[in-house]
């Protein structure tokens, strides 16, 4: 497969010349940029292998997500890594071939894509996956799955000190998607002294009714609510409006794994430190390289996170200002 | 095709198929990409949230400042999607706001909620917060040429009194540009775009890392010939009829080129932040002259020099945020007109000779600025959030020289003579506190005061209440008050006797109050709404008499409304508009004070077609213009433009491409020309640019 950074400069290049009719002293400057970033990009691209990164070649906004993650991969991994976009239908045969000739120990595949792709090359390849939320435990098994999904002991941390007369910790969750979370989640709350409440739900009209459970049981004062990346119990459009609400109504401080949820209500969330959760990636992958095996394998929580707060919620909930200083983002509310 | 439409309310039916069209022909495009990758978007969007959240997440993060005011927030990626290159375009976005032009080099004249001055001294322009405001006339320079945009970062944009805060020319709204921060810009970009009139633009800039600062660097040179429609008749043609002369150049085309060169400078390390700007503008054209007759020889040639010294500790006391700033403004306007054409007898109703080189006019002026002041906030009350602050400025209008040759009233040589407006001084010193009290659970109360002492005029004193109620979950109200000055411009002061101004040292402030009533609801996950209704009322306005001596002589009020939403209708396209209405009252006649429009509607559609490309397209539509009182020509025609851009987004290491047309459909656009007595210079209004179109390549390092 050819790379994205060969062909494209390329082709624009070419473009650039259709309009040299300028002739400005910038414009020849210009071009002769265009000339070197070419030249430059073929020969990056014929560098070594080691390690491949397999990423879908997405539109944005989210493309920007890989361009970080990737970005932390080469930050901590170096020049020994070759860059494979993948759209779907992409030629897994032809793609192995490509790993094989560039001699590729093991591979970093970001997104559902990349691991689908990833888990089905025939070669003798180490694999480490990102980017995904989370993996059916069967394909996660064999390998280390770094989710997207924050570690709820730094959800649970943050928690405390932005409130810190909180007991118990609330989820309402559907075990098809955060069944493995959940149980790291047991651990954080049992290792900061604090009690999970967690319903079951499969079906939206279940996680209503939990929902309606825990706003009639809550104590404000101790008691908070936790919002995992859940199709079924965290749906948009009728649960959150829901639980935004109750939640302001009766001065429940809620946090998400969703980082957009700060700006419709949340108090705060943890999302993804893009470029950190690269060089983790990377640090996996190098391990492998030196022993030929995994350090360790399954769905592991998201670690390198940034923090997102909203003011306007924190206000109504009147929390200290001193301990909202240290987000990465803060939202005003409306 | 050209279309003019009369109607003054809503959109006729021609129009919505025009905007259907457009809107059916972009949907089909968008229908054909596949969505294969929709789960993993899916599934990333549980995570990482909507675009708007992306771009805070992979950018650089920020706090974004709470306001209690009526505020817009346009950001870099609003301007890159809407394939903007001037200011102007982004302005016209934001409700009740509507971009209007002077005859003179067709300078912009931000009109909001109604009130529209040639000069347009009522709306302050700050760049990173500073004043780029000269005291000539107390506009941001009549050699304006534009201002690019592609080192702004974002723009905010308040609606309504800010004096306040902002002190002098907050008074019917406040733009402050923020450039871009080496965080901002993050690699090196370089930038080129060709287009109708011959507009060539080029640009280059850096943020990063420079000798252990945070760096960076902007510089960009532009050319265009401008647009070249026709004016019908100048003020020369009525002068012609009146002498029996044949001077006019009309019919001919308004003259628009420029040579522009901007430039820009941020370093920062630790807790000091040092900028400078530069802009330079030269062959400016005069737009329709001048004196409103056709001038194509004329040329300005303008700069305008900032920089600024700024020391921030958010610690720097327990519960103290800190600011001191030093900033120094240079601006000169140097002015080659002919303000009459070869062959006029100008307007000097004793002279019988015509002027074989035109009536020619030569002012050149020079201004500097220094500030300095100290702000703090202070948050160690729970409820309280304290935010004081002082300043001293001093406004020197420091060289004026102008040479002409019709100082006899008649042909004469080309000489030096006394300007109209010799040099003057001014010093301001002022001093402000605000509080926001948290007076009980979800109730917000701003109180604000500043006081400005000038050396000319005295003292003005300007109050601010805010009262904010977060009233649920998704729905905040507010009731707002403000008082806000304009002081009188040097011009208006101190301007020599003459036959158009002559200036009045007893002058006072202008002043507006208004009284303001917003809510801001997330109706659904994907629906945002605004609503704010507004009455202001003017006092003291400045404005000249029969004798056209400056007087604070008028008053005016007026109320309306602006409507806003924002509705996420699909994953990859987003629909979003405006419609701002304003009524106001000239109290002297009773009547609408004209050229500003009632009713404003701006429509947006943003469409990711695939990955990397979006279609926008843009309506905007200005209807309800009247006349000044004693203008008898009918109501200025309403107009609407459609815009098309096709963006493909750079990358890393990668092109990026923009393809955009500007006034689709050729509609017939025109901005009122002023009233004159005893007859109006330029009858038939300013054209705007026909259809247009321009192509832009950038590239990431």
């Amino acid at each position: 497969m050819a790379k994205i950074p060969t062909a494209v400069p390329l082709r624009h290049v070419s473009a650039c010349h259709g309009n040299g009719r300028t002739a400005t002293q910038l414009l020849r400057f210009f071009l002769s940029l265009c000339m070197a970033l070419a030249v430059s990009s073929a020969a990056w691209a014929t560098g070594e292998g080691g390690i491949a990164v397999l990423y879908p070649d997405i539109g944005e906004p989210y493309r920007g997500i890989f361009d970080e993650i990737i970005e932390g991969i080469e930050e901590t991994a170096g020049d020994r890594i070759d860059k494979h976009p993948l759209v779907p239908g992409s030629d897994v045969g032809a793609l192995n071939e490509s790993l094989l000739r560039e001699k590729t120990k093991v591979v970093i595949a970001l997104g559902r894509l990349g691991m689908k792709t990833a888990l089905s090359l025939k070669s003798e390849m180490g694999v480490v996956v990102g980017g995904v939320l989370t993996v059916p435990e069967n394909e996660a098994r064999g390998q280390p799955v770094i989710s997207l999904s924050p570690d709820p002991a730094l959800l649970f941390s943050r928690m405390k000190v932005l409130k810190p007369a909180t007991k118990r910790v609330f989820v309402v969750y559907d075990p098809a998607y955060s069944d493995w979370i959940i149980k790291f989640a047991k651990e954080a709350a049992s290792a900061q002294g604090l009690e999970l409440v967690e319903y079951e739900a499969k079906d939206l009209r279940n996680a209503v009714r939990h929902y309606q459970e825990i706003f009639s049981a809550t104590d404000s004062s101790k008691d908070v609510l936790w919002l995992p990346q859940d199709y079924s119990t965290v749906e948009e459009s009728t649960v959150l409006p829901l639980v935004l609400q109750e939640s302001w109504n009766r001065d429940i401080a809620v946090f998400s794994s969703n980082s957009a949820h700060v700006r419709r209500g949340v108090l705060f969330s943890l999302y993804p430190d893009n470029t950190g959760l690269g060089k983790s990636l990377a640090k996996l992958a190098m391990g492998y390289l030196r022993s030929g095996y995994y350090e360790t394998r399954g769905m592991l929580p998201l670690h390198d996170v940034h923090s997102a707060v909203n003011l306007r919620t924190a206000k109504h909930l009147r929390l200290k200002p001193s301990r909202l200083q240290d987000f990465d983002t803060t939202f005003s509310g409306q | 095709m050209k279309m003019v439409y009369a109607d003054t309310l809503g959109l006729s039916m021609k129009k919505f198929i025009e905007l259907l069209s457009v809107l059916l022909l972009t949907s089909t495009w968008s229908a054909c990409v596949v969505a294969a990758l929709q789960s993993e978007e899916e599934e990333l969007a549980l995570v990482y949230g909507d675009k708007s959240f992306v771009t805070i997440a992979s950018g650089s993060r920020q706090p974004i400042a709470r306001a209690p005011s009526v505020a817009s927030v346009i950001t870099s990626e609003d301007i890159a999607a809407i394939g903007a290159a001037e200011l102007d375009e982004v302005l016209e976005i934001v409700p009740g706001l509507h971009v209007s032009h002077s005859p003179i080099g067709y300078n912009p004249i931000y009109t909001i909620r109604g009130i529209h001055t040639q000069y347009n001294p009522q709306v302050l322009m700050l760049v990173n917060g500073i004043p780029i405001t000269g005291v000539f006339v107390g506009d941001r320079s009549q050699i304006w040429a534009g201002f690019p945009v592609a080192n702004i970062a974002r723009i905010e944009v308040i609606r309504g009194p800010g004096s306040a805060l902002y002190g002098a020319d907050a008074f019917s709204g406040v733009i402050n540009i923020i450039t871009k921060t080496s965080t901002d810009i993050d690699g090196t970009q370089f930038g080129l775009r060709a287009g109708s009139f011959n507009r060539r633009d080029g640009w280059v800039q850096y943020g990063g890392g420079f000798g252990g600062f945070n760096a960076a660097a902007y510089l960009q040179a532009g050319h265009t010939d401008g647009q070249r429609e026709i004016i019908s008749a100048d003020a020369q043609s009525t002068l012609d009829f009146i002498a029996g002369t044949s001077a006019s150049l009309a019919p001919g085309p308004v003259n628009l080129g420029y040579d522009a060169i901007d430039g820009r400078i941020d370093l920062s390390r630790d807790k000091w932040r040092l900028r400078a700007g530069y802009q330079r503008r030269s062959n400016a054209k005069t737009g329709a002259g001048v004196a409103s007759a056709l001038d194509p020889v004329g040329k300005n040639f303008g700069e305008r020099i900032n920089t600024d010294l700024t020391y921030q500790d958010a610690n720097f006391a327990p519960d103290l945020d800190f600011t001191a700033q030093a900033s120094y403004f240079y601006i000169t306007e140097q002015s080659d007109l002919v303000l009459f054409p070869p062959g006029s007898l100008g307007p000097f109703p004793l002279n019988t000779i015509p002027f074989p080189e035109g009536v020619i006019g030569n002012p050149y002026k020079w201004e500097r600025h220094l500030r300095f002041n100290l702000s703090a906030i202070y948050t160690h009350w729970q409820n309280h959030k304290l935010r004081f602050g002082t300043g001293t400025q001093d406004d020197d209008l420091y060289r004026a020289k102008e040479t002409n040759n019709y100082s006899t009233g008649s042909p004469g040589p080309l000489i030096d003579v006394t300007p109209f407006l010799l040099p003057h001084n001014r010093r301001v010193n002022y001093i402000y506190a605000q509080d926001e009290w948290a007076f009980t659970k979800d109730w917000y109360l701003t109180a604000g005061v500043r006081h400005d002492h000038y050396s000319d005029f005295g003292d003005t004193t300007n109050p601010r209440l805010a009262l904010v109620w977060e009233t649920a979950y998704n729905l905040t109200s507010k009731v707002l008050y403000g008082r806000a000055f304009r002081p009188p411009s040097f011009s208006e002061l101190y301007n020599a006797p003459n036959p158009v101004l002559t200036g009045n040292v007893n002058l006072k402030p202008e002043t507006n109050e208004s009284v303001e009533l917003a809510f801001a609801w997330q109706a659904t996950s994907t629906l945002q709404a605004n609503l704010n209704l507004f009455r202001y009322q003017m006092r003291d306005i400045l404005r000249p008499d029969s004798g056209a001596v400056v007087q604070n002589a008028g008053r005016q009020h007026g109320e309306g409304f602006e409507t806003e939403l924002v509705w996420d209708a699909r994953n990859d396209l987003r629909l979003s508009g405006n419609y701002a209405y304003q009524q106001s009252t000239d109290e002297a006649t009773n009547q609408d004070p004209g050229n500003a429009p009632r009713h404003h509607v701006y429509a947006r559609a943003d469409w990711r077609l695939m990955p990397r490309w979006t279609l926008d397209t843009q309506l905007n539509y200005v209807a309800g213009r009247k006349r000044a009182q004693g203008d008898t020509r009918p109501d200025i025609s309403d107009y609407h433009t459609i815009d098309l851009t096709l963006r493909n987004q750079e990358r890393s290491g990668e092109w990026g491409f923009s393809f955009k047309v500007l006034n689709l459909f050729n509609a017939d656009a025109r901005e009122p020309s002023p009233y004159g007595t005893p007859f109006v210079p330029i009858p038939n209004d300013l054209p705007l640019a026909p259809r247009e179109w321009r192509a832009e390549l950038r590239y990431l390092l």
